[in-house]
């Protein structure tokens, strides 16, 4: 939210005869696509969901007076797993269920994800008769054959698949534009480097990836920092080998040449085999899946950011600030990556769409991951061994394709908004 | 032409190159010894008793697989790590010395202390246990065992030392006589530890292998179309992906041919009613249905439609070989069809949707034109307007998408095949993959790399055939 600066606000709102930012203009155009709008409250509500499934459902009371004493086990449950505090002694390894409340305030569902009924496992459905101690207690859309609360797996489900797509997509976000941005705004001619430098960076590359993976067995952080500080390094020497008659001089570097092609490359890659296959060998873990779906979806964004930077580096008002003399890095952040950045937001929203669906997918087909999460995917999994279970079956199935087709939606609708060719 | 497809081949070598090695380093890093699951497949656990015949086992299929060669043209590593592990034949063992080396720095004392442990270890395994110390023999050599798998952790191999004393040192024992030899290995691992020069690991080495080595072993094999053979059940991988890549090609290329059939006419129609009900109800469905997981609907299909619990309306898996065995032309025809109907609808639907989308765009594009009002204006009938001037326009980007599509179908058809139980290259490709059978994954991928590639280049020399303004030699 911080494109739109007050200023600009306010004038929109003052007056509609005043002339309009881009910014206020590609909303108004959004909001006026109802289908794409409704879409966007439907992400948001089911954002809440995903933010907020802790306390939607949980096997621990929200609040609940144990043996004389008041508790909260729920906001408790995350300083414990921030490491700030530990549990009461009488909860340490609680059946939180069973224990003897004189009152408790549950979550509208008091299981969680991972929590196993056994009074109820082996596929008990939602209009069978249920062994609970009363309706509060209830499975609404069934358990699977562990005794899983269906419908806290699909609360905590949404979380993992929003949690995938948009982390996903954060990582894409940022290399495509790091890549994009090199692209569009030096194209083939803009930047130019002694041939010593250029020969440094070259042999630094190999040096600056041994010493991110020396680095990095401290933290990701240390290892980023070796990377980079290599190439400082690198170039400070290149640039003290000036003296040298043949490595002094000038030449200019195709950025955009090298990078385009590097684009192909990614794109003719088979994403969700390569996926696939990564995911599979190793040991499952979230952070991989998010991790490998980012470093290959990217280039779409990359495209769109390099397009744009084309386009406006040409425009008045790069041309003025030139003049004006600002710094070159100072233009390409303040005025042209944030005049680029809204058809990234279409990418971006048909990208997590894609990563919810390659999650699901791969959940789907066991690997990424732990089996133990019950996502969308696994649990629509659980449904092949089980046909009378159709209550697996239909609402994971049906919670993916919702999401996936709102997210396109939006995508559309953004589309629509930013494309020019609808401007009147 | 011909510069534009070598240019484009030119991009195409170091994609696969790029895949081939990020494919192979994965088998590589993979957790789990190749060696060992091959073994153990083959002989159904390895017995602890004849170690030595065990070892001998392990290597002979160690050096059969070509593992005792370097992995790589090169490496770039640290001072401190040995240059030439790769000899080492366990790869736990290798694992743990790596462990060790690059937290003290010192492959020297590392190995020493290597060489001493498989002295023990030997010591240990001659000696014969009588009934007092039977115990606490085995105990012991529970853990020179487990010495070689967890030494990397030091708090861990700190007890294991002291276990071990304790194991050897009780009096009037006949273990004594191991005492001398556990004083050897336990100053050796002193020795690693005192002498650690942990700087070491900052500076880079470049070692340089040469040709001989496992990636390129590999790969100048698999140009040459010897994939190997597979971890799983030992036939060539060249046969079995023969075996299995009919069902994936002929559903793809029904299912490619159906898209075509079905949506080139729908996506027209749609346009020219655009804005009726007709056009409305068509393009939400359309929308609806791209919009649908594949995998979902596969599942929904397959319970409700296969299952005597709610309708038996089609076989639930296979392709129908067992039933179409002995039977007439027709009726075994008829019996793969019916097999056939489910998995081909769920691996055509979204294609179809995405390719009747956009050739509706593209018509309404071109019913915009200029050309189209002058047709119109002359008098042409509406038939003639529409397929001869809009319609063959307006197919233009509707075949580049075939380039899109039939990787598409490839990536689509491991979860369709999977579900429907087709013996096809998607299914073996995850079943090769649980059983981390590495050649047969990087065969696959290779392969569909490889003609997702094909796929784009075909694409490009169709635009160019199909409209002639497009020329790919002459830029600028």
């Amino acid at each position: 939210m911080k494109l739109f600066n007050k200023k600009e606000k306010e004038v929109t709102e003052d007056s509609k005869d005043a002339p309009q930012t881009y910014w206020s203009y590609v909303k108004r155009q959004f909001m006026k696509n109802k289908r794409a709008l409704y879409s966007l409250y439907i992400v948001i509500f089911l954002a809440f969901i995903a933010i907020f499934a802790d306390f939607l459902s949980n096997d621990k009371p929200l609040v609940c007076k144990y043996e004389s004493g008041i508790y909260f086990p729920v906001f408790r449950e995350y300083a414990v797993d921030l490491g700030l505090a530990n549990w009461q002694e009488e909860f340490n390894n609680a059946l939180w269920n069973d224990l003897e409340y004189d009152w408790a305030i549950f979550p509208p569902v008091p299981y969680k994800n991972t929590t196993l009924d056994y009074d109820n496992s082996n596929y008990a459905g939602p209009f069978d008769k249920q062994e609970v101690r009363s309706t509060q207690w209830r499975h609404w859309l069934g358990t699977n054959k562990l005794g899983n609360d269906v419908l806290a797996c699909m609360i905590h489900g949404t979380r993992i698949a929003f949690l995938v797509g948009i982390v996903s997509m954060g990582i894409a976000f940022f290399i495509g534009i790091f890549f994009g941005a090199l692209a569009g705004f030096f194209g083939d001619d803009q930047l130019k480097m002694t041939r010593g430098r250029i020969l440094m960076n070259i042999l630094a590359f190999p040096l600056a990836i041994f010493y991110f993976s020396v680095f990095f067995e401290w933290s990701i952080i240390a290892g980023v920092l070796g990377f980079l500080a290599v190439f400082v390094l690198a170039n400070l020497l290149g640039k003290a080998m000036d003296f040298v008659p043949w490595l002094n001089n000038k030449v200019k570097v195709p950025m955009d040449i090298i990078i385009t092609r590097f684009i192909e490359i990614v794109v003719s890659v088979p994403v969700l085999i390569l996926v696939l296959s990564v995911v599979a060998v190793f040991p499952p873990s979230i952070f991989l899946v998010m991790g490998v779906i980012g470093l290959v979806r990217w280039t779409g964004i990359a495209r769109f950011i390099r397009a744009e930077l084309l386009r406006v580096r040409s425009l008045e008002y790069v041309e003025a600030a030139y003049a004006l003399g600002y710094p070159r890095w100072k233009i390409l952040l303040r005025h042209a990556i944030p005049n680029a950045l809204a058809p990234v937001f279409i990418a971006v929203a048909f990208g997590i769409a894609a990563a919810i669906l390659t999650e699901s997918f791969l959940s789907f087909l066991g690997f990424g991951i732990p089996i133990e999460l019950n996502t969308w995917g696994q649990l629509l999994t659980q449904s092949r061994s089980a046909p009378k279970a159709w209550w697996l079956a239909i609402f994971p199935g049906f919670a993916i394709f919702i999401t996936v087709t709102l997210f396109n939606l939006i995508g559309e609708g953004l589309t629509d908004a930013i494309d020019p060719r609808l401007k009147q | 032409m011909f510069r534009y497809i070598l240019k484009r081949l030119f991009i195409f070598v170091p994609t696969l190159l790029v895949i081939s090695l990020v494919v192979f380093m994965l088998g590589v890093y993979a957790p789990g010894d190749p060696v060992l699951n091959l073994l153990t497949q083959q002989s159904g656990g390895e017995s602890m008793d004849d170690k030595k015949s065990g070892e001998e086992a392990y290597i002979k299929k160690w050096k059969e697989l070509g593992m005792n060669l370097p992995v790589f043209y090169f490496t770039i590593s640290s001072q401190a790590s040995c240059d030439t592990i790769y000899r080492i034949h366990r790869k736990a063992h290798r694992e743990t010395l790596e462990a060790m080396t690059n937290e003290y720095g010192n492959w020297n004392e590392v190995d020493l202390y290597y060489k001493q442990l498989q002295q023990f270890e030997n010591t240990v395994l001659t000696f014969k246990p009588d009934s007092v110390s039977s115990r606490s023999w085995s105990r012991l050599r529970d853990n020179v065992s487990q010495l070689y798998l967890r030494g990397g952790e030091s708090s861990f191999t700190e007890l294991a030392m002291e276990r071990m004393d304790k194991s050897t040192a009780k009096i009037n024992d006949t273990l004594n006589v191991l005492v001398p030899a556990l004083t050897d290995l336990k100053s050796s691992y002193q020795n690693v530890k005192s002498n650690a020069t942990t700087w070491k690991k900052y500076i880079p080495s470049f070692n340089w292998y040469g040709f001989n080595n496992r990636y390129h072993q590999w790969i100048t094999r698999f140009v040459r179309f010897d994939f190997g053979i597979s971890y799983q059940d030992r036939k060539p991988i060249a046969k079995k992906i023969g075996d299995n890549i009919f069902w994936t090609m002929l559903i793809s290329i029904i299912s490619i041919i159906l898209t075509y059939i079905i949506a080139v006419p729908l996506g027209v129609f749609s346009a020219i009613r655009k804005g009726t009900m007709a056009d409305g109800i068509t393009t939400t469905f359309l929308f609806i249905l791209y919009s649908l997981p594949n995998f979902w609907i596969a599942t929904l299909l397959i319970i409700f439609l296969c299952n005597p619990q709610y309708i038996q309306m089609f076989p639930a898996f296979g392709v129908g070989t067992e039933a179409a065995e002995g039977q007439s032309f027709f009726s075994a025809l008829g019996i793969r069809i019916h097999h056939l109907i489910l998995p081909l609808f769920c691996w055509t639907y979204g294609s179809l949707a995405f390719l009747s989308r956009q050739m509706r765009g593209g018509m309404l594009g071109v019913l915009r034109q200029d050309y189209i009002r002058t047709a119109r204006a002359k008098g042409l009938p509406e038939s003639k307007v529409i397929w001869k001037h809009a319609f063959r326009n307006s197919l233009l980007p509707v075949i580049t998408i075939f380039a899109n599509i039939f990787p598409l179908m490839i990536s689509g058809s491991v979860v369709i095949e999977v579900i429907f139980t087709i013996p096809g290259m998607g299914k073996m490709l995850v079943d090769a993959m649980v059983a981390q059978d590495f050649p047969v994954v990087f065969t696959i991928v290779m392969m569909v790399a490889t003609l997702t590639m094909i796929g784009y280049l075909i694409a490009d020399i169709l635009y160019a055939f199909v409209d002639p303004r497009i020329t790919y030699s002459s830029k600028k």
